[in-house]
């Protein structure tokens, strides 16, 4: 029974490997898309999407079967947990690199605002931290998914800065009211690319030290 | 431990130590029982969890040869103290076991039968213990109307459940359950779960399972034992969720015993 049950989590383990993978090669395409202003890489993005969701479905599937057939506890029970929660952030981030292609392609001729914005620093860091989260996934690896998580406030102050910049480029010259809204729809999926890829982090945590750490720093403030 | 959990101890196991000959049963047990919560013993076959069970009502008394060091203390006093009164402590401290096993007497003498040795005489009296017993263990509704039939010809449940009934009318304050569901369908199992939980309000449950989901679903506390030793002793959350020591989260999740 053991053995029967090693099986179905190791096949678990690699549905969400290999969606992981399918994942972070859509993200990759769209930040390269972003930064070369290349719309044709993002051709194809939305067909690969419903390979993700796919694995989406595969993945609760083969987690509900183990929940039901073998009803396990602890560490086995952690497993599967963060297996669910981690699918559902892995589809998530499937769906933003389709957004973020949709905003390349209107945004494709905007490159020196693009630029002078920050924007592409803050796709490369949203882009590691998903890597990274994918990484530490994989290898169970504690301090590479704790190191994700303290990422999390790069973005977030990328994010507000470049935010700022981009009302003050509309302020300044209503024809670029319209470039700039796509740059801010842009930036607010980026954002969740990095909030996804922290949440991944904190589920792997779970998994390995049994710790929840979700709203961790603002449930710390309040307590304050 | 919950702070609205937190109860006194009813029973205090002190270095208890058993040997059966030469062979170790029980290597220097320390835990403590608390009032009206349930408390499951787990651990594979051969760990020690029945044999402790039976220590805290003296059974293993009368299996020759054993020897027994450390202490029980029952509210505060040493059960096994040499003034201790055994019939009275198999009063306070009751035993379901693994097969019900009603006596070969009606449904209504198998109940009083303990009030009966205890001197109880009134039949008004009997009566009334006997239905409160009864409905105590969910059983009233289903036998008031067959009180005098054998009681050998109920289904395993309800013999079961009559044997807690039979337990109740000596009005116990622990009862102890050696694997109460294992000879149980499913459905049985429910009822007397569902029982224990009931009971739970006005006595303290200690019970040996093999079945982990039992311990999960039925108990407060989980201490897990191995080879006579209490490897682990915890609130059944933690135990089954993040449990302290590898060897139990090993024992439950199945890679062994």
């Amino acid at each position: 029974m053991q053995e029967h049950f090693n099986e179905e989590i190791e096949n678990l383990k690699t549905s969400l490997i290999k969606m992981a993978t399918l994942v972070d090669e859509q993200v990759e395409r769209v930040i390269t898309a972003l930064e070369t202003g290349d719309a044709q890489l993002c051709k194809g993005i939305k067909a690969k999407d419903r390979e993700i969701d796919i694995y989406d479905n595969l993945i609760q599937t083969q987690c509900e079967n183990i929940l039901a057939l073998f009803q396990p506890v602890a560490i086995d029970l952690r497993f599967v947990l963060s297996a669910l929660m981690t699918n559902n952030q892995l589809e998530r981030c499937g769906d933003i690199a389709v957004n973020i292609a949709q905003r390349v392609k209107k945004t494709n001729d905007m490159q020196s605002l693009i630029k002078e914005s920050h924007i592409l620093e803050m796709g490369q860091q949203a882009k590691l931290m998903l890597k990274e989260a994918i990484d530490a996934f994989i290898n169970n690896d504690i301090q590479m998914a704790k190191k994700v998580v303290d990422s999390d406030e790069i973005v977030d102050n990328l994010n507000k800065q470049i935010f700022n910049f981009l009302v003050e480029k509309m302020k300044a010259d209503n024809a670029l009211i319209e470039p700039c809204s796509h740059l801010i729809v842009l930036i607010r999926n980026i954002e969740r690319l990095a909030d996804h890829a922290c949440n991944i982090a904190r589920n792997i945590v779970f998994y390995v030290e049994a710790k929840i750490i979700k709203h961790q720093a603002r449930l710390n403030r309040q307590t304050e | 431990m919950e702070e609205s959990k937190k109860v006194h101890d009813i029973i205090d196991i002190k270095n208890l130590d058993l040997y059966y000959g030469q062979f170790q049963a029980l290597k220097s047990i320390s835990m403590s029982i608390q009032h009206k919560m349930i408390t499951a013993l787990i651990g594979p076959s051969g760990c020690g969890k029945s044999t402790l069970l039976r220590s805290l009502n003296r059974m293993n008394d009368l299996i020759r040869g054993v020897r027994i060091t450390g202490q029980v203390l029952l509210d505060g006093k040493d059960i096994y103290n040499s003034g201790m009164e055994i019939t009275e402590l198999r009063k306070t401290v009751g035993m379901v076991f693994q097969r019900p096993n009603p006596f070969p007497l009606s449904i209504y003498d198998n109940v009083v039968y303990g009030l009966r040795v205890a001197g109880v005489k009134s039949k008004s009296q009997l009566d009334e213990i006997m239905e409160w017993s009864l409905r105590s263990a969910w059983l009233w509704d289903q036998l008031k109307d067959k009180l005098h039939h054998p009681a050998l010809q109920l289904p395993l449940d309800q013999q079961q459940r009559l044997c807690i009934a039979r337990l109740l009318a000596v009005k116990p304050e622990v009862i102890l359950m050696d694997e109460p569901c294992s000879a149980l369908d499913p459905i049985s199992t429910s009822k007397v779960e569902d029982l224990m939980h009931e009971l739970k309000k006005d006595y303290t449950i200690v019970i040996v399972t093999h079945n982990m989901q039992q311990a999960s679903r039925v108990s407060d506390y989980t201490a897990f034992y191995y080879i006579g030793n209490l490897i682990e002793y915890a609130d059944t959350k933690k135990i089954f969720t993040a449990p302290g020591v590898k060897q139990t989260e090993d024992y439950i999740s199945g890679r062994f015993g």
